[in-house]
């Protein structure tokens, strides 16, 4: 992707999000490491981190079509899973050694179906996650995580111990303060890095092993700090939605001026803003209790959107932010009505938000430049 | 004072109500003919359900809105009336107002790509048109769109401060998940009881249960008949009347049993005279989803005019059900949690993995002699619509023909009734049909 920055951790960035296997995936394949793929965020990496494993977040980059996907998906689906579904049948996943799916949404539980009964594959699973968050749905995900846990220890060959999962609970946490220490950055009045930016980052950060990822975070955040950006940007935006991937789409909008500050997305601040608790007494009760209730919940949660809207809003005020973006892929049901509510609670706060759906793959560039120009203009900036 | 001066949010329910009121009357002058004797017995339970919504508001009784997935046994054993925040989309979608109010469900900011249902009935709810329960029982299963709608509920300003319980839907059907949603139905028959101050009788829910078995097996033998060729019936009745007597109007009542009594009774005697809603049946269907309520009456008759072609299952009329344990308190609650969660209809399609979606094509293939396969493609089933290469793939295995449509089974305008019947009449060339 185009960008001023130099950094060549930034680089390695930038080529993990636009890819499906960078380099250093590649050699922890070339190793004979293992890679798990897994679809949503309620996935905990670090099970899969604890086997000595490397977690995959599953996106469908550079995928072009969905020739193949469409005999089992309709036209009314989201294009991520038919994308996604596609390039299974392709091949595009053959790194893949296994697959954890959850019953995230009705599109993307489908691809588990699908998977299953059409593409031979050692290792699947499906997890049953709670619709509520409440502590008896804490104890259900605990048995869920430890059920899994057994699963991919018994099918990799290695045992799961507290010790390792406690290990993994750690560096992932890592993870989380140096990428949050990233986002701190751009409270700065000229961010060192824009959102398109960070967005590579954090993709990055669910394509590779953590500790490799970890390593190179850290050289960046060395390079970004003291420094600061170019601040031509002419309003400061927070992006809010479900499953963006794709730096290119947050490009477009910065090119108009609307410079991302900060976020409440899957590949954003929504996995980093807390940490898993070090000081439990069970890991997996603390993955669960995490995964489902401490972390910023996405609208398939129940019971939660006053804690969605109030976190969107305090981001706001934290970041300066001057509006919001919420974006969402056409057909996803949760992201609809999940931004109507939060329209009315930014209207009610006094902050401006735009709604925009999208396909997968950014298109109608036109339309979008056309729409972020309007809705900076009537911001007055 | 007019009761809707008093209770605006009672307007939308009061004019349903008159609608069917006036679809009884038009009802009663076929009275002659045995099937809308019955017709005429699910209205007259229809119209006492909206009747006591009524005089609960009236009169400040204690009333759930709640859903037919949410064991109704309860709220009979209970003496509650509940009524569905879906009840529009389910039970009234022939009301001449339902595209007015699904255009003004767009223009709320709600899109055209949400299932028709979720949107009207989030509209109903924003724009005050649902009556305001003393507790709310929210759904969070089968597809996305339940959980939304009752997020909405929940911060809603006018039913913010309603009392509400959902019970979590584990994502299997397995003993462990039994078990889990048998203790979510306890806490929510717990959290009626708190909030209503009606007291469920154990005694009196085993009763009603007895009942309601009563009904189910009656609908089972029911749904034997319709196995016969011809059908005794087709599209217009059965599922969509057994469905609302045993889950909605009447669940767990003698006055249900009394009702699928008599409709086995007359299916028998159609099965005996070799008759069938046609003259001559030549196509047996399974339609795979809820009926077209919205324009039911534009299709549904065509297809066994024009094309001999009898519904002879749907989802709705599938019947999968066992028989509710009434021995032990804790075989009832399991029992209605494997009804519930794992044999309603569309929950058992569309909630878990697909299996079902295959299970029930094989099963019901074999079972009825269906000629054709009919997904109707609602635009509002995601999860249905992701799982269509394993439907197709399923009939492929039993050589029957499979046809998708694409549809939205309220709003008429998505696909015209024309054009699905233009699609239907290709289709049944093209495989050879009627």
């Amino acid at each position: 992707m185009e960008t001023n920055l130099k950094s060549k951790a930034f680089q390695e960035f930038s080529n993990a999000a636009e890819t499906l296997v960078n380099p250093v995936l590649q050699h922890w394949k070339d190793q004979g490491g293992k890679v798990i793929g897994y679809f949503c965020s309620t996935v905990p990496e670090e099970i899969i981190t604890a086997a000595g494993l490397t977690p995959f977040r599953m996106r469908a980059t550079g995928s072009t079509g969905t020739e193949e996907s469409d005999a089992f998906y309709s036209s009314i689906n989201c294009s991520f899973p038919r994308h996604c579904f596609n390039q299974v049948l392709t091949g595009d996943f053959k790194f893949l050694d296994g697959i954890v799916c959850v019953n995230s949404c009705d599109h993307v539980r489908r691809i588990y179906d699908n998977w299953k009964r059409f593409v031979p594959t050692d290792f699947i699973e499906m997890m049953s996650l709670p619709r509520k968050t409440g502590p008896d749905q804490v104890g259900w995900y605990t048995d869920e995580l430890a059920m899994l846990k057994d699963k991919v220890g018994k099918h990799f060959g290695v045992e799961i111990t507290d010790d390792r999962l406690w290990k993994a609970i750690k560096l992932h946490n890592e993870t989380r303060r140096l990428q949050k220490k990233l986002y701190e950055l751009r409270k700065q009045e000229k961010p060192p890095i824009t959102g398109a930016e960070t967005l590579a980052v954090m993709v990055a950060g669910t394509a590779m092993p953590k500790e490799q990822y970890n390593e190179k975070l850290r050289e960046l955040l060395d390079e970004l700090s003291g420094t600061e950006g170019p601040g031509s940007h002419r309003a400061r935006l927070l992006i809010v939605g479900g499953i963006l991937d794709d730096p290119a789409y947050v490009k477009v909008i910065e090119d108009q001026g609307g410079l991302v500050v900060t976020d409440s997305t899957c590949f954003g601040s929504r996995l980093i803003w807390v940490e898993v608790d070090e000081n439990a007494s069970d890991p997996v009760a603390a993955l669960a209790q995490y995964y489902l209730t401490d972390r910023p919940s996405c609208p398939r949660m129940y019971g939660e959107h006053d804690n969605r809207a109030q976190y969107v809003i305090d981001m706001c005020r934290e970041f300066n932010c001057d509006g919001v973006i919420g974006e969402r892929l056409i057909f996803c049901d949760s992201w609809l009505v999940e931004h109507y509510m939060l329209g009315q609670d930014l209207k009610a706060a006094g902050i401006p938000m735009l709604k925009l759906d999208r396909e997968y793959l950014t298109s109608g560039i036109g339309q979008l430049r056309t729409r972020v120009q309007a809705f900076l203009e009537t911001m007055g900036r | 004072m007019a009761l809707i001066d008093k209770h605006p949010e009672l307007a939308r329910y009061v004019t349903e109500r008159e609608w069917f009121e006036f679809l009884r009357e038009q009802t009663l002058a076929m009275i002659e003919i045995p099937e809308m004797q019955l017709q005429v017995k699910t209205l007259d339970s229809l119209l006492k359900m909206y009747g006591r919504i009524l005089d609960a508001v009236e009169n400040d009784k204690p009333f759930v809105s709640s859903y037919y997935c949410l064991a109704p046994e309860l709220y009979t054993a209970m003496d509650l009336p509940y009524y569905m925040v879906m009840q529009t989309p389910f039970l009234a979608s022939s009301v001449p107002y339902l595209l007015t109010d699904i255009d003004a469900a767009e223009e709320m900011g709600l899109g055209n790509d949400l299932c028709t249902a979720i949107r009207l009935s989030i509209y109903y709810v924003e724009a005050n048109l649902s009556p305001l329960p003393t507790c709310a029982l929210n759904l969070l299963y089968p597809c996305d769109g339940a959980p939304l709608l009752h997020e909405v509920i929940k911060r809603n300003e006018r039913w913010r401060n309603i009392p509400m319980f959902a019970c979590d839907p584990p994502y299997y059907s397995d003993d462990r998940s039994l078990d889990y949603f048998a203790d979510e139905m306890r806490k929510m028959a717990k959290f009626v009881e708190t909030n209503t101050g009606a007291k469920l009788d154990m005694d009196k829910l085993k009763e009603t249960l007895e009942y309601s078995n009563q009904m189910f097996q009656l609908w089972d033998e029911y749904n034997q008949l319709r196995r016969n060729v011809p059908s005794p019936h087709g599209w217009g009745i059965g599922a969509p009347q057994c469905f609302s007597q045993a889950w909605v109007y009447e669940a767990g009542t003698p006055q249900g049993v009394e009702w699928f009594k008599k409709l086995v009774e007359i299916a028998e005697l159609n099965v005996k005279n070799g008759v069938g809603p046609v003259p001559e049946e030549k196509i047996r269907l399974f339609w795979f989803d809820l009926l077209p309520f919205g324009w039911v009456f534009e299709f549904l008759p065509w297809l066994e005019e024009e094309w001999g072609a009898v519904m002879v299952m749907d989802m709705f009329g599938n019947f999968p059900y066992t028989m509710i344990d009434t021995s032990s308190e804790e075989e009832i609650w399991r029992g209605l949690a494997k009804r519930n969660l794992f044999d309603a209809p569309m929950v058992r399609q569309a909630r878990g993995v697909a299996d079902n979606f295959a299970n029930d094509i094989a099963r019901i293939v074999k079972d009825f002699k269906i000629d054709a396969v009919v997904w109707p493609g609602h635009m509002g089933h995601k999860d249905g619509a992701a799982t269509v290469g394993i439907m197709r793939e399923t009939c492929r295995d039993l050589s029957v023909p499979f046809v998708h449509l694409g549809l939205d089974l309220f709003d008429k305008r998505y696909s015209t009734p024309d054009q699905i019947k233009d699609k239907m009449s290709q289709f049944f060339r093209a495989m050879g049909l009627g």
